[in-house]
């Protein structure tokens, strides 16, 4: 075997050029880390994440500060160019790296991603920003768009849904999502989880009003966690463990998790009541594969099924279902902070799109409900149309429906449901609503 | 000590399955330091007996970038894989083609040294994909079978037209 002197494995710096780049162009963050990733030696790929997530997370500071810094825009197929100077300028701002150290080795990237040309204008311009950092930073803060870091479209949205609660939204979604465990309570207790952990030396505290919620200190590989591999512990953020106690579970009910993947939900509501018949549902079938992976582990049957959920005649056999689930697709307006991608990748129009799929879940799900049965609709949006507007459109819609009040309120009380926004107790924005059939 | 010659795609002798070394002696010694010349030689980081047109279960590596950590794997075995890393590759018996290709990112292999003692090793990063690249040319296998169709095919007329051009 045989390598070019110049295919030299990427570095932390380039890789998250490459990364960056690919998502202004239309990828999701997620696909592009895993799939550059796999190139990339062990010893990088901590800096590659906070390089890669960081800069996404700021990008619409970087990118006005960057803009300023350039004479002319470059062209696009040199937007890992532009990717490497936002990267330059984050490291600058926001990192604990040696400014020389950022300096040189950010302009050394541009080798690897065969940009030579581009080293002396990244240097020049990293300088730059070096100079005038004062006036550059005060610049940033004159405007809205470069102050939160927010495209102006989801800034109006949030202000206009949320006029004394905006700021608060826009700075948590700035914020590096801390990592959260639901431990399996047929396996542990949380106390119990929490001694192991402590074994383990991974330190972390239990979730407030979470039975079984874990908080932990730092992020860490979740193969790290004892007994992960034997279902243990699952990855799930607070604010998603709550869903279940508001289907008011009892044993031997018939459950549809209508967009089941990655089966977070699914697997705690059977973690509770493993008797239960749990028919899990989602649109893809490669996503429905996370599903059956997760169940598994955790050592839990569902029947699972790749289908649209509104093509009911597709894959309902006529049984009538106790309780449903509908966690609905939504513009994730409430986990900016776990998929920062969604400040460049999401579009004011998508929302209406969105709006409509939620409406037609709804619609077509409610005829299999059972008289007296109960159906939960969530998302992870904190936009009002998504949201308390929906239901209340649909409680106009379907008189056989009335909004149940559960014992225990997940969340500050909505017009309709509940509503947590992102910087609530330090959980994922979400929206809950229980509706009973007469 | 003697430079060998390499074989290069499309030769069918590079398909050929090698056999089992049924005992180290001085002769697979010697043949084992004549291949890690060659590779040194040529320059490459691995080489396997099949690309010098013998048909024994040997591999020489060295990945080091000082060129002093020679590796001998005889028989060798892989015995465990995992995870997935994407590296562009190179073949001694393929010029100038580079290519991505994915295999584990950690390996666990059993082999002879050069005493003919069983050993085990682990492996990650560079040398994990060297080896599999390797193992892969005793069987007959080469990286460009990893390619679609039309790379291979291309890189294949490229390499014919220049074997004529030699001849």
């Amino acid at each position: 075997m045989i390598i070019l002197a110049k295919s030299k494995t990427l570095c932390a710096r380039s890789a998250a050029a490459l990364v960056i780049h690919r998502v202004t162009q239309g990828q999701s963050l997620n696909t592009a880390f895993v799939d550059i990733n796999k190139r990339l030696d062990e010893s990088q790929r901590s800096l590659f994440q906070q390089l890669s997530y960081g800069v996404i997370r700021w990008y619409p500071t970087l990118e006005f500060i960057g803009k300023q810094l350039l004479s002319k825009p470059l062209k696009t197929k040199d937007g890992d160019v532009f990717a490497l100077l936002l990267m330059g300028i984050y490291q600058l701002r926001s990192l604990r790296i040696p400014d020389h150290a950022a300096l040189s080795e950010t302009v050394n990237a541009c080798k690897l991603l065969n940009k030579q040309w581009a080293s002396g204008l990244i240097n020049a311009c990293l300088r730059n920003y070096q100079r005038q950092q004062d006036a550059l930073e005060k610049s940033v803060t004159e405007q809205l768009v470069s102050n939160f870091a927010h495209p102006a479209w989801l800034i109006e949205k949030y202000q206009s849904d949320w006029p004394d609660h905006w700021r608060q939204i826009l700075e948590a979604n700035n914020q590096q999502p801390p990592m959260m465990l639901r431990v399996n309570r047929r396996e542990y207790s949380q106390t119990d989880y929490l001694a192991l952990l402590a074994t383990a030396n991974i330190p972390a505290y239990a979730i407030e009003n979470c039975p079984q919620g874990i908080l932990l200190e730092q992020a860490c590989d979740v193969f790290s966690l004892p007994g992960f591999v034997d279902g243990a512990v699952s990855v799930q953020d607070g604010a998603a463990q709550q869903v279940v106690d508001l289907l008011d579970l009892q044993s031997g009910l018939r459950i549809l998790d209508a967009c089941a993947a990655p089966g977070g939900k699914t697997c705690h509501i059977l973690e509770r009541f493993p008797t239960n018949q749990m028919t899990a549902l989602d649109i893809s079938d490669e996503r429905l594969k996370q599903v059956d992976e997760n169940l598994s582990r955790l050592h839990l049957s569902a029947t699972c099924l790749a289908a649209d959920a509104c093509d009911t005649q597709n894959w309902w056999n006529g049984e009538q279902f106790d309780r449903i689930l509908i966690d609905a697709p939504c513009s994730g307006s409430g986990v900016i902070r776990r998929h920062p991608d969604i400040k460049l990748l999401r579009k004011p129009e998508d929302i209406q799109q969105l709006a409509q799929q939620q409406q037609d879940l709804l619609d077509n799900l409610w005829p299999l409900l059972k008289p007296d049965g109960l159906l939960v609709y969530t998302t992870c949006s904190a936009f009002k149309q998504e949201n308390e507007l929906q239901i209340e459109a649909f409680l106009l819609r379907q008189p056989d429906a009335m909004e149940h009040v559960p014992a225990m309120a997940p969340a500050r009380r909505a017009g309709f449901g509940y509503q947590l926004l992102p910087g609530d107790n330090d959980l994922d924005g979400f929206y809950y609503a229980c509706l009973r059939h007469r | 000590m003697a430079l060998l010659n390499i074989l290069h795609f499309p030769d069918p002798r590079l398909r050929q399955k090698a056999l089992p070394i049924k005992k180290v002696d001085d002769d697979i010694r010697q043949l084992a330091h004549d291949m890690l010349e060659t590779m040194y030689d040529a320059p490459g980081i691995g080489l396997a007996a099949t690309q010098v047109n013998e048909q024994k279960r040997l591999i020489v590596i060295d990945v080091s970038e000082e060129k002093d950590s020679p590796l001998f794997l005889i028989n060798p075995e892989l015995l465990v894989t995992e995870g997935e890393r994407d590296f562009e590759e190179g073949c001694l018996s393929v010029p100038e083609a580079y290519e991505m290709v994915t295999r584990a990112d950690k390996i666990r292999v059993r082999a002879l040294n050069l005493q003919g003692e069983t050993f085990e090793m682990e492996a990650d990063g560079i040398l994990a994909t060297c080896i599999q690249h390797e193992i892969d040319h005793l069987e007959g296998k080469l990286f460009v079978d990893y390619l679609s169709n039309l790379k291979r095919q291309r890189i294949k007329k490229r390499l014919e037209k220049h074997q004529k051009q030699k001849l």
